[in-house]
């Protein structure tokens, strides 16, 4: 397993280099300019060429891409061209911000999600049914950022129970906690409505095997049935969607970040974008890459412990 | 003299008591609420620079305006360059020629504490001089181009400062004012901190940088040596917050005190119904001009210009944005600015061009073009200059103008518009308030797009023939005898000669100003009358306070 691991994480160098260039050449291909960002509309064009002379922008592409490569190499991911600051100490700053809120929405969304999907599949066509499915249809078609607002007027607002700004202080658990829950349930309602529905979905297929047929006609209890030969098969398809969608999860955050004021990758990202900042969108980019990356290979690794066919080697 | 004392007491006795009824009133109105910790929630996601001299967002420029103090200041809220009071400098004295400005300092002036110096230190002219040479160097300064005119500067003792032009700059002041490079850095602090400056300043003003986290925000906490007097706001937490819905709740929800808003209409009429939100609009505002590139067929000629000004209805535009974030602009430089023109003025000259779409046709007639014509523009996503650019394509549709509108993001429109893409050219901005910047930037042949010397000119004027008399229209002489003009009421002659020449040439068509707008807490009291500021955000000061609820 551990050959397996390595394998996979040396595969996915190409995969991100891939990306990285992807980015690399995009970021610049698009039309504005960082140094008029830094310098502001004011700016004669002879100081803005000076700024990006300064900026190491004039040089060829292959060498600004080769000095990027050199840097990330040796562990640097270089400075942002607007704030002057390291993007590796940024990024590293905002990464737990990230990662909690993704971690949250997907932990949410699973052990909401999962006994939800199994209960409307049982219950298939009964008013609990439909009333699942009409939670999922509606978690599945509102975007983050807006299901994030209706939270924060109900909570905040109304009930003046949780706060809307920002993410907490650092190293106060309890403050982060009280930050996180907001932002957490936005992500997690929305995780559950995808799970609900790939689950209940798994599960149904599942009940029409022979073998479910078999289960019953040989008397067992129907509770048995369902834990021990339908929700053990539907795992493998859960898991892989489970997958899929803390990937989706991460492009959510984004805008929940935005909607929140957590100082996390999304803002950091949408900032950049807008700055032109190259090398801080290149280097956030690729680490989103590697998320998703990460996120595939825990996917592959999880499948292995729920059906004991899959062997890594 | 018994009369006289008894006369005495009975005007004691009602002034007394005319004090004692008024008196709970007033204590009422003063007491302080117990937290003075004051948040923001300024729309970025992040700060840029806390550097003074490269500040240029709008998150940055009242988050320096607290930390730094010039030689002198705008008088607070108020953007009048002629209201301009001393500040670092106790008082300054000018040659008749008006190249020498010595300037003399307040002593006993302190810089806030920072690493390597835990009690500050005091401030002299060495600092002085190092802050306007370094605002003077492009390579540490965005606001360098300003300082083309300056010779020299030196310290002829701790307390005194002279700067020497080359020839006479309008509103020399202006330069060394609390605003962009006029800011005094603490030297040492500049060259222990190296790039740490940029998010950790040192100046001397009512607020010191307490912390930053990257993201979320920067703390400043107050300086108890300030020279004005110990600020009444313990602290200031500036917040980094992109979206206007959170900015929004967390102004209802108590967390915050005072936000950055959106410039619309019914955004104000919404936030006035919240209980405990209060909107704030203020100037200088920023001018949304139209300006129409002179190099380009069919806009070459002048009666194809005018139609289109005929055309547009400018009270519908300006209704567009709203009323209550709107002032009509009918010259180039708003009234407000040093040597802006009034509606009155532009009116008596005929050049204000309202709506008449009869003559509009006609004009298009004559120039040919009976059928009308089409013209492919770019724009950004930004509400700002979009709406104008939206709402008059409707009304050109009218008199046979098709406006094909492109929508692009907006560092890419502002790269564009620069590449002389742009027939039309839509552009909303605030400039130090006189003549001079806008007449310099934006009709100045020198700072035409295409030139390597380019700044804003995308109309080509002074470059061409807009009229189509033959000659070249050209305004740089007017623009540069009133920069050095020392008689001020000539100097605003010539300012206003330039305007005239350029709307009667129609090489842009003014439309409005659009206010800042903000939120507050009722609670929150500034400490003066806020009107304008070039801060772009309302200036927190020492005597800024938060009033008990």
């Amino acid at each position: 397993m551990t050959s397996y691991i390595i394998r996979r994480l040396l595969v996915a160098i190409p995969t991100l280099l891939v990306v990285l260039t992807l980015v690399f050449l995009l970021v610049r291909v698009a039309p504005g300019d960082p140094a008029t960002a830094v310098l502001g509309q004011q700016a004669s064009r002879e100081a803005i060429e000076n700024l990006r002379t300064k900026m190491g922008l004039d040089k060829p592409l292959w060498k600004q891409y080769f000095d990027y490569l050199t840097g990330l190499v040796h562990g640097d991911l270089g400075k942002s061209l607007i704030s002057r600051r390291p993007v590796g100490s940024q990024v590293l700053h905002a990464l737990p911000f990230t990662l909690q809120l993704t971690i949250t929405g997907v932990l949410l969304g699973s052990l909401l999600g999962i006994p939800l999907g199994i209960l409307t599949a049982v219950h298939r066509n009964a008013m609990l049914d439909y009333l699942g499915r009409i939670f999922s249809l509606a978690g599945l078609s509102i975007p983050a950022f807006y299901l994030g607002i209706l939270l924060m007027m109900a909570f905040s607002i109304q009930l003046s129970l949780l706060p809307t700004v920002g993410g907490g202080e650092q190293g106060d658990i309890v403050d982060l906690l009280y930050h996180l829950v907001l932002p957490g349930l936005t992500l997690g309602l929305i995780m559950t409505a995808y799970v609900t529905r790939m689950t209940r979905s798994s599960i149904l297929n599942i009940l029409n095997q022979d073998y479910v047929s078999t289960a019953r006609s040989k008397g067992l209890a129907e509770r048995i049935v369902i834990y021990k030969h339908v929700l053990k098969n539907a795992l493998v398809p859960i898991l892989s969607v489970l997958g899929v969608y803390s990937i989706v999860l991460i492009g959510s955050s984004v805008m929940t970040e935005i909607v929140f004021s957590r100082p996390g990758l999304g803002k950091l990202m949408v900032m950049a974008m807008k700055q032109r900042d190259y090398l801080m969108l290149q280097s956030l980019l690729t680490v989103y890459a590697g998320l998703v990356v990460i996120i595939n290979l825990f996917t592959d690794l999880s499948y292995g412990m729920v059906d004991p066919r899959v062997r890594y080697e | 003299m018994k009369g006289v004392s008894r006369n005495l007491y009975g005007v004691l006795f009602v002034v007394v008591t005319a004090l004692l009824l008024v008196a709970p009133g007033l204590s009422a109105q003063e007491e302080l609420a117990e937290n003075q910790v004051l948040d923001v929630g300024v729309a970025a996601s992040d700060l840029n620079t806390l550097d003074p001299h490269l500040a240029v967002g709008t998150q940055d420029r009242g988050a320096v305006d607290m930390v730094f103090n010039g030689l002198v200041r705008f008088k607070p809220g108020d953007m009048d360059p002629e209201k301009i009071e001393p500040d670092l400098a106790k008082s300054w004295e000018v040659s008749s020629d008006g190249l020498e400005w010595t300037f003399h300092l307040r002593e006993g002036v302190m810089f806030h504490p920072f690493p390597g110096q835990p009690d500050g230190y005091e401030m002299t002219s060495e600092d002085v001089v190092y802050s306007i040479k370094r605002a003077a160097n492009p390579e540490t300064s965005a606001y360098s181009g300003s300082y083309d005119n300056v010779e020299s500067v030196e310290a002829i003792d701790d307390y005194t400062v002279k700067l020497t032009l080359d020839k006479p700059v309008p509103s020399l002041l202006g330069l060394v004012s609390d605003y962009s490079g006029g800011f005094v850095v603490s030297k040492k602090a500049v060259e222990s901190m190296g790039e740490d400056f940029t998010t950790h300043p040192v100046g001397t003003g009512p607020f010191a940088y307490e912390n930053y986290v990257p993201g979320q925000k920067t703390v400043f906490t107050r300086n108890e040596n300030y020279f004005r007097g110990e600020p009444v706001l313990q602290e200031v937490v500036w917040r980094y917050m992109p979206d206007i819905s959170s900015r929004l709740s967390g102004l209802r929800t108590g967390e915050l005190d005072l936000i950055e808003g959106l410039r619309k209409q019914a955004w104000i009429e919404q936030v006035k119904n919240y209980k405990g939100v209060e909107p704030v609009v203020f100037g200088p505002g920023e001018t949304v001009t139209l300006h129409f590139n002179l190099t380009r067929e069919p806009l070459k000629n002048i009666k194809v210009r005018k139609a289109i000004v005929y055309a547009l209805d400018r009270a519908t535009i300006n209704n567009f944005y709203g009323e209550a974030i709107t002032t009509p602009l009918y010259s180039p430089i708003p009234a407000n600015y040093l040597g802006g023109l009034t509606k009155e003025e532009v009116m008596a000259e005929g050049l204000a061009y309202e709506q008449d779409l009869e003559k509009a046709e006609e004009l298009l007639n004559e120039a040919g073009y009976e059928e009308g014509f089409e013209l492919d523009v770019v724009i950004t996503e930004r509400e700002s200059y979009k709406k104008t650019l939206v709402v008059a394509q409707e009304m050109l549709k009218k008199v046979g103008i098709k406006i094909n509108i492109k929508q692009i993001d907006h560092s890419a429109y502002h790269s564009q518009i620069r590449d002389d893409v742009n027939p039309l050219v839509i552009y909303v901005c605030a400039r130090f308030p006189t003549a001079n910047s806008i007449l310099t930037q934006f009709y100045h042949s020198a700072s035409v797009v295409t030139k390597p010397t380019a700044i804003t000119n995308f109309s080509h004027y002074g470059d061409v023939d807009a009229d189509g008399n033959g000659t070249i229209d050209n305004v740089d002489k007017l623009i540069e005898i009133a920069r050095t003009a020392d008689d001020p009421d000539f100097q605003k002659a010539l300012w206003g000669e330039t305007q005239k020449e350029i709307l009667s040439d129609v090489a842009a068509y003014p439309i409005t100003t659009l206010g800042f707008s903000f939120a507050k807490k009722p609670s929150l009291e500034w400490g003066y009358d806020l009107n304008s500021t070039l801060a772009l955000t309302p200036q927190i000061k020492w005597n800024t306070k938060l009033l008990a609820e």
